[in-house]
């Protein structure tokens, strides 16, 4: 028997090689998460790793909790008075103190922004051994005005050793020369990010840390441990200062690095090898159903000569388990090529990340493994139920049919079941104060259940729909349109679980598009509403801020009535958990912003607002139980408390959610006191044209300040959410591939099936065309039934998700443009599918096939 | 009477070298229009090879062979495709219907594939000769082995072909529904001069043509017109024995 099932494979090479494709993707994907994010942490772990290496104890500014937002510039800077008292202590070989802190270099007035998002570091430079950076030309930074930088932002930039620049600071571009070129540490990649080395003592002017340092780091006396000295610089400095090891440092880097991977990235990528693997699971079990109704004769001829039904279970198993094995090991090997493939396509979309060497651990291997195994063997599982229920009397009988499953009478109820549960999983989800990882789990579940409990009861609908999808075919085809209309709907089970393998690749297209469109429309909604702003101001680089003189510049530029800036960054609420606090001036943001006041608030409230008062968002007021007058306690990043008040209550979940209080409070809070965006509005009668002009010519001072009109603001948040979106689509393309393998699949073993048939049109005078073109037609009935369902449950899960992010602002809009383009390109991908199925029935000798048993 | 088939030296060799097998070895004959002509021989005598190669579904290796004064060795695929769609029609021994059309649909398949305008009215007078009025809208599966034949016969009717080919069309039913179904491919060589080739081992029926060609080792060994069925028995026995 077992030999049956190896020879069964042998035989049938293509086939086989088919239905592994799907598992081995998913595998691949899979393992190539693990691969690509291991290769990111650990080479995260080792720039740390090697720029402490000289490091004995590194000193910083405790931290009240981990900003989601982790910039590169430090967390609050530490009193330089520090120093001294550090190298005082006993056991302290040396301290030096380094300012840390983002800036950009400017080339002849243009603002270089490093690839891929990347920071560009400014580092003010440290003696031996401390710094581990090696010079390739000239030196370090000795005197006033010089940088050295890296050797990768030389090359990109044509730097040379003499070269004058401009250096972006919080207080305008500064004139630098550059002096030296230099290495980091031993690893040559720091992804995208690229440094610039400056003395202590500009940096600390230029980035507003005159007397204080960012961090402190120290070398013991010879002898001692670095433990050691931790522990004595720990006696001697006061409790808000953190002090580690090195390696400590290093390792708590890396750790920071590595959970923000695993929360994200891994996650993100997991769930579309999961969404591949998961489509395999209906391809396998496609083509398992579709070969043991094919082979029932052999399977009854076995069972006649004697054979056990367990006999012929394992048989159909040990196929699954050959192919599930194979797919296994060459999705492994492949993984590596998909992690580099991942990788590619963050390059190529903009995020540019720092890799290590691959390195291969054993949940890179294990978990693939396992999950591609048994999703195989459970796929297969029915059909190999049904191998066994052939009775041997069909080994005699001509045309015999295979026995209807045992569970084929509960199966719509079991699909009505399972659509109800798992769409009660999704709302259920979305309705509940879970939290946001827990929701999309909801999400990702309740849509699996969903996607089976449809593919079940597509069976049902496959008739009508390809009748309705076969109609005009049939009409501008009238002979191959007809029997290719016919075709897809003689197995209604197989078409129907064809078409929902892509139904599944759709479905997630769909729902990505209708609720990226839905934010969009629920962003720039927002900005139409409440901001009447002229021009809108950003930092050139995400989730950094702009040096506070970009306001004043602004708002003194003639022309302008009003230029108001709004910071914002995360504190820490009572004991819970983090939330947006925005710095906001209470004089001017009226001005440009308006109010949705709730429970009788009004612009009155502003003037109130003092250092204590905050305005609170609806939700915000919401999950903390805060009404009019309650207080609050925000803990700043750098541990700093402070109780507020509320004194109103506003609607806006989707530009200011959190709350607001005044600028004068904000810069106590903020590490950075820096605006993230500036609002200006011309006085009346001032062409845009020329505003813009004379705002972006006020502002040359500060090149990291992006000024655009309302319009072109709109327009890039539009870019960077299509940008996101085209992400997805790439992954997801993936997944929609497995999925026409499948129908690939179907149709290669249909051909199979109907030899005699082929033979028979095509003695009555089918030419190959038409064969070809009917093949084609059914492959595109089917490709149109799976998109037909995918968009009706791709709509239907961003609908139910989008309300249950009502309260947060997020509206449902439905993208029709690109769900009439996702029908064609279906149809078109069932064309492109048929393609090989097609060619191998038009080859088919006449003779062959109609003499074929 | 014009030959509507005609065959000159056609020789079909299978394979090469050792392996080779002469499957026909300079066949010639000629079917006039109107006839019911038998093919007959020992099984390996290379019977359905010549009625492969008269149909347009294989090449002779060698010599000639045309349908209505086409010469097929001279087409290309393309070219025997549309042949065969105006010039020929067949019957299988296993019917060969299509499962999920209906037996009127069965029926209509080479109009619709041809895409030939219908006449209706043939259409029903073709369904009516095989006596098929009443189970129109049936599918193959409901149907007995005789009926599924009807419906064939039907199909291979419709286009009103220069000639039918059979391939043993009684190979697969039982004397009775056998010999209806010989009946009918008789009337319509009588009543519509509908040319007809069949391939058979049946002595019965070879017995209901106008001529059976007797083949041995790919030679044809007798041409017997007006046969008995006795003298066909006698040929037979001659051959295989």
């Amino acid at each position: 028997m077992r030999r049956l099932a190896l020879k069964s494979l042998l035989g049938h090479k293509l086939r086989a090689a088919l239905t592994s494709i799907a598992i081995v993707l998913g595998v691949a994907m899979m393992s190539g998460t693990f691969v690509l994010t291991d290769q990111i942490t650990s080479a995260f772990s080792s720039i740390f790793q090697s720029a402490l290496k000289g490091t004995d104890v590194i000193l910083s500014h405790r931290q009240a909790f981990t900003p989601q937002q982790g910039g590169g510039g430090d967390t609050g800077p530490l009193p330089a008075s520090l120093i001294p008292k550090v190298r005082a202590v006993p056991g302290v070989a040396n301290a030096e103190g380094q300012i840390q802190a983002l800036g950009a270099i400017v080339v002849n007035g243009n603002v270089v922004t490093p690839s891929g998002g990347a920071p560009t570091l400014v580092l003010s430079t440290l003696p031996k051994p401390y710094n581990t950076n090696t010079l390739t030309a000239g030196h370090f930074p000795q005197g006033h005005g010089q940088i050295a930088v890296d050797t990768s932002l030389a090359n990109d930039q044509h730097l040379h050793v003499g070269q004058r620049l401009g250096l972006t600071t919080d207080q305008g571009v500064k004139p630098v020369t550059v002096v030296g070129t230099f290495d980091f540490a031993d690893s040559a990649s720091l992804g995208g990010a690229t440094l610039v080395s400056t003395t202590f003592s500009d940096a600390q002017r230029w980035y507003n840390r005159v007397g204080k340092t960012s961090v402190i780091v120290a070398t013991a006396d010879h002898g001692l441990s670095p433990v050691e000295l931790k522990h004595r610089i720990i006696e001697a400095v006061p409790g808000f200062v953190k002090v580690q090891t090195g390696s400590e440092s290093a390792d708590q880097q890396s750790k920071d690095i590595s959970n923000s991977i695993e929360s994200f990235l891994t996650p993100l990528l997991l769930a579309f090898a999961i969404a591949a693997v998961f489509v395999g699971a209906f391809i396998i079990f496609n083509t398992f159903s579709i070969t043991v109704a094919q082979r029932m004769r052999e399977f009854a001829m076995v069972r006649t000569i004697g054979a056990s039904r367990r006999q012929v279970l394992r048989t159909v198993l040990l196929e699954a388990f050959v192919i599930a094995v194979l797919s296994c090991i060459i999705g492994l090997v492949g993984g590596i090529f998909v992690a580099k493939l991942f990788n590619q396509l963050f390059k190529a979309l903009g995020a540019d990340l720092p890799l290590a060497g691959i390195t291969i651990r054993t949940r890179t291997i294990v978990i693939p493994v396992i999950v591609g195994m048994s999703v195989t063997l459970l796929a297969a599982l029915i059909p190999a139920f049904r191998a066994t229920r052939v009775p041997p009397v069909a080994a005699l009988r001509e045309g015999a049919t295979l026995p209807p499953s045992r569970i084929a009478k509960v199966v719509p109820y079991l699909a009505a079941l399972f659509l109800i549960g798992g769409v009660a999983i999704v709302v259920q989800g979305f309705s509940s104060d879970a939290g946001a990882f827990s929701k999309i789990l909801r999400l990702g579940l309740g849509s699996m259940i969903i996607f089976l409990g449809t593919a079940m009861l597509s069976k049902y609908l496959v008739r009508p729909l390809a009748k309705g999808i076969g109609w005009p075919l049939q009409k501008l085809a009238p002979g191959p349109g007809r029997l290719a209309r016919e075709n897809a709907m003689r197995n209604p089970g197989r078409t129907a679980i064809t078409a929902a393998a892509l139904m599944i690749g759709v479905a997630l297209v769909v729902f990505v598009a209708v609720f990226v469109n839905g934010f969009k429309e629920t962003f720039l909604g927002a900005l139409d509403r409440s901001v009447s702003a002229n021009l809108i101001i950003t930092p050139r680089s995400q989730g950094q801020t702009m040096p506070p003189a970009t306001v004043r510049t602004a708002a003194t530029t003639p022309g302008v009535a009003v230029a108001t800036g709004i910071g914002f960054t995360e504190v820490k609420i009572n004991h819970g958990g983090t939330d947006v606090i925005n710095g906001i001036d209470p004089g001017k943001l009226t001005q440009v912003y308006t109010f949705d006041w709730q429970k009788g608030g009004s612009n009155v409230l502003l003037t109130r607002l003092g250092t204590r008062g905050a305005l609170v968002e609806e939700q915000f007021a919401r999950s903390h139980h805060l009404g009019i007058g309650d207080t609050f306690m925000v803990t700043a990043a750098t541990g700093r408390r402070m109780q507020l008040r509320v004194l109103g209550e506003y609607k806006d979940p989707v530009l200011f959610g959190g709350f607001m209080v005044a600028n004068r409070t904000y810069i106590k809070l903020a590490t950075d006191p820096g605006p993230g965006v500036v609002l200006v509005r011309y006085v009346p009668g001032v062409d845009p044209v020329s505003g813009e002009q004379t705002v972006k010519n006020a502002l040359q001072a500060f090149p990291t300040a992006k000024v655009q009109t309302t319009q072109e603001y709109k327009d890039s948040v539009s870019n960077m959410l299509n940008r996101v979106l085209l992400l997805l689509y790439v992954l997801l393309a993936m997944v929609v591939v497995i999925s026409l393998f499948g129908i690939v699949n179907t149709l290669a073993l249909s051909v199979f099936e109907r030899t005699r048939e082929i033979g028979m049109l095509r003695a009555i005078g089918t030419t190959r065309s038409q064969l070809k073109r009917m093949i084609r037609l059914e492959s595109v009935i089917t490709a149109i039934i799976g998109g037909i369902l995918g968009i009706v449950i791709g709509i239907l899960l961003a609908w139910i998700v989008t309300q249950g992010l009502k309260d947060q602002g997020i509206v449902f809009a439905i993208p029709w443009g690109q769900m009439v383009a996702c029908l064609i390109v279906a149809g078109l991908a069932g064309a492109a599918a048929a393609a090989l199925p097609a060619r191998r029935a038009a080859k088919l000798n006449v003779l062959d096939a109609l003499q074929y048993e | 009477m014009t030959d509507v088939v005609s065959a000159t030296e056609l020789t079909r060799c299978y394979g090469e070298g050792d392996a080779a097998v002469q499957a026909l070895q300079g066949v010639s004959l000629s079917i006039p229009k109107a006839q019911f002509a038998a093919v007959m021989g020992p099984s390996g005598s290379g019977k359905s090879t010549l009625m492969h190669i008269m149909a347009g579904l294989d090449q002779p290796t060698a010599g000639q062979i045309s349908i209505d004064g086409i010469e097929l060795t001279e087409l290309n695929d393309k070219k025997l495709t549309l042949l065969r769609r105006e010039h020929i029609g067949f019957i299988f021994q296993f019917f060969n219907l299509l499962p999920m059309l209906t037996a009127e649909e069965n029926i209509r398949l080479p109009l619709q594939i041809a895409g030939r305008k219908v006449d209706d009215d043939w259409v029903d007078r073709v369904i009516d000769r095989v006596g098929l009025s009443d189970r129109r809208k049936h599918r193959p599966s409901e149907l007995s082995g005789g009926q599924q034949q009807r419906v064939a016969i039907a199909r291979a009717l419709i286009s009103q072909p220069t000639v039918i080919f059979a391939d043993e069309p009684t190979g697969n039913l039982d004397t009775t529904t056998g010999n209806e179904i010989l009946a009918l491919l008789r009337e319509a060589v009588d009543e519509t001069q509908q040319t007809t080739v069949m391939v058979t081992h049946d002595a019965t029926a070879a017995a209901t043509a106008d001529r059976v060609l007797f083949l041995e080792d790919g030679r044809i060994v007798r041409d017997m017109p007006k046969p008995e069925r006795s003298d066909i028995m006698a040929t037979m026995g001659a051959l295989t024995g």
